[in-house]
């Protein structure tokens, strides 16, 4: 993962040289390891296929003898605890969008999305149906689209060497947004469901198990997640009081 | 001549490297079988790094953690009860029947932690796991006892110095055959898969297996795959006298059921019960009264 360094030809007088060493500014040996483990997450990338739209059908000759992506280690898996790419291939209906989003929240980071044909990224051919989302990325934060209806396997191994590369650079970090922005995203998800919309996974203490719980993680639209919170005491989830910011009251 | 503290430091790590190469034997041999390329060389290195560095997110209770480490520890003590070129390890300590109990501590540490998550997948994968170990167990016990019966000693070491002369495959073919099969069925490929089987149960045990645990059972497959051609090699190949002789008939061995794998579609769970009780079981009983006459 690439982190900031801290300028070392900058005037020592400066502000910016007599700062402190932020989080981010990570030892030689730390950020060895961490060039070391981004070059193992992008050759070892398992694929969950989310194959409710019709792309499904250009997946199996890019996995197959013809275009191999196991050359590249791409490997399909059959859960989400063991992916690290959610493969969404084609329109989602309102319905599926919800199985979409409880299995997007079960992947353990760093994961990755990749809207696949022009459905996930503007609705496609399905744009007049009342059924169907237009914008995956509004719902669940995605690193990468595909255009076309549909692509090719050509595309689909463009788009993962793509993604190879991104990784390798440390800049595939759009699921963090997820945790990040939590708010919007389910401001989204509850215009759609409505506000007694909730899911298995407490987004929220992901966030500050991942360091990522910022000031836009909470906000009115998470505040109506309250309510499952006795739900989630009985079950001994660790949840609500603990959230830190006075803005849940 | 090296302590049996050092070679229980040095076994486990030749096995996890060699059981690494056989991981990429495994996939290149059947990506080779489909006409495809198959993956790089550090392959295995690369899916292990990375699942260790993931993050996992959840916990399914502490009894699913501790299993795991069963998992792991049970493939790394069945290692060290079987004896490689210039290593005894703790082989002249322990003997055979040791070595075949400890073979079932890694099924027995799943189920206990898979029970924990409550996902019926994983439930439906360890019961079936446990079913398909009922099957190949009462082969590999009749091996066992023809083995012991055949040399009159349970010892490891003890069998590879009779070997000397003549294989044990050679002196107890019916034996032998039984025991590959048997080793087959320990793998867990098709057709015996009956608890992975990814497009029916989504891989079973391994349903919520994410991250690290995922990692473990990675590194615990590089052991299985060593541990079963080396038990094989030990008991009917006599062993060997030096490593490049040794690991080529680990990966002969490895090689028959990871080729054999690819004919094949999966068994259903009852099926693989009745076929490991009538043919290989029967195999054995065969060889095991041929000794036992003799």
């Amino acid at each position: 993962m690439a982190g900031k360094t801290i300028p070392i030809e900058s005037d020592p007088n400066t502000e910016v040289a007599c700062r402190d060493v932020g989080g981010e500014e990570r030892s030689l040996l730390r950020r060895v390891v961490d060039q070391f483990a981004d070059h193992c997450r992008a050759r070892s990338l398992f694929v969950l296929h989310y194959c409710t739209g019709c792309g499904a059908i250009e997946l199996p000759p890019s996995i197959t003898a013809r275009f191999d992506l196991e050359r590249m280690g791409i490997q399909p898996m059959a859960t989400p605890r063991q992916a690290d790419i959610l493969l969404i291939t084609g329109y989602l209906a309102v319905k599926t969008l919800k199985r979409v989003i409880l299995t997007y929240e079960q992947m353990p980071g760093p994961k990755y999305v990749v809207g696949f044909g022009s459905c996930t990224i503007n609705g496609g051919m399905y744009w007049h149906s009342y059924a169907t989302i237009k914008q995956l990325g509004n719902y669940i934060p995605v690193e990468l689209y595909i255009a076309g209806c549909m692509p090719r396997p050509e595309a689909i191994q463009q788009m993962f060497l793509e993604l190879m590369a991104r990784i390798d650079r440390g800049e595939a970090r759009a699921w963090e947004d997820y945790y990040r922005r939590y708010d919007a995203y389910l401001a989204q998800q509850q215009s759609l469901f409505g506000t007694r919309w909730e899911g298995p996974t407490d987004v929220v203490a992901e966030a500050r198990r991942y360091g990522l719980l910022e000031h836009q993680t909470l906000g009115p639209h998470t505040a109506h997640l309250e309510r499952y919170a006795p739900y989630h005491r009985e079950l001994g989830v660790p949840l609500a009081d603990k959230r830190g910011s006075g803005s849940l009251v | 001549m090296m302590t049996v503290a050092v070679q229980m430091l040095l076994m486990p790590l030749v096995a996890f490297l060699v059981g690494l190469v056989l991981v990429l034997f495994m996939r290149r041999l059947r990506a080779r079988i489909e006409r495809r390329v198959g993956p790089p060389l550090l392959q295995p290195v690369y899916d292990i790094v990375k699942l260790y560095g993931k993050r996992s997110q959840i916990s399914h209770g502490p009894m699913h953690e501790i299993s795991i480490m069963m998992v792991v520890g049970g493939v790394i003590a069945v290692v060290l009860f079987l004896p490689v070129p210039g290593m005894q390890g703790l082989a002249a300590h322990g003997d055979l029947i040791t070595l075949v109990y400890l073979l079932m501590v890694p099924s027995l540490g799943l189920a206990l932690g898979v029970g924990q998550c409550a996902n019926p997948n994983g439930s439906i994968g360890i019961s079936r796991a446990l079913t398909a170990m009922v099957g190949y167990d009462i082969p590999l016990m009749l091996v066992v006892a023809g083995v012991a019966i055949a040399y009159g000693t349970t010892s490891l070491p003890q069998i590879l110095a009779m070997q000397g002369g003549t294989w044990g495959v050679f002196q107890m073919p019916l034996l032998a055959l039984a025991m590959l099969i048997a080793t087959y069925g320990m793998l867990a490929k098709e057709p015996f898969e009956i608890y992975t089987a990814p497009a029916e149960i989504a891989t079973g045990p391994m349903v919520e297996m994410g991250g690290k645990f995922m990692g473990a059972l990675f590194v615990m497959q590089c052991f299985q795959i060593y541990t079963a051609g080396a038990l094989f090699t030990v008991l009917f190949l006599g062993g060997g006298a030096s490593w490049p002789g040794f690991l080529l008939k680990v990966f002969a061995v490895a090689a028959i059921p990871l080729t054999l794998t690819n004919l094949f579609p999966r068994y259903r769970a009852e099926r693989v019960l009745h076929w490991m009780w009538k043919w290989p079981t029967g195999i054995a009983l065969l060889g095991l009264a041929l000794i036992m006459l003799r």
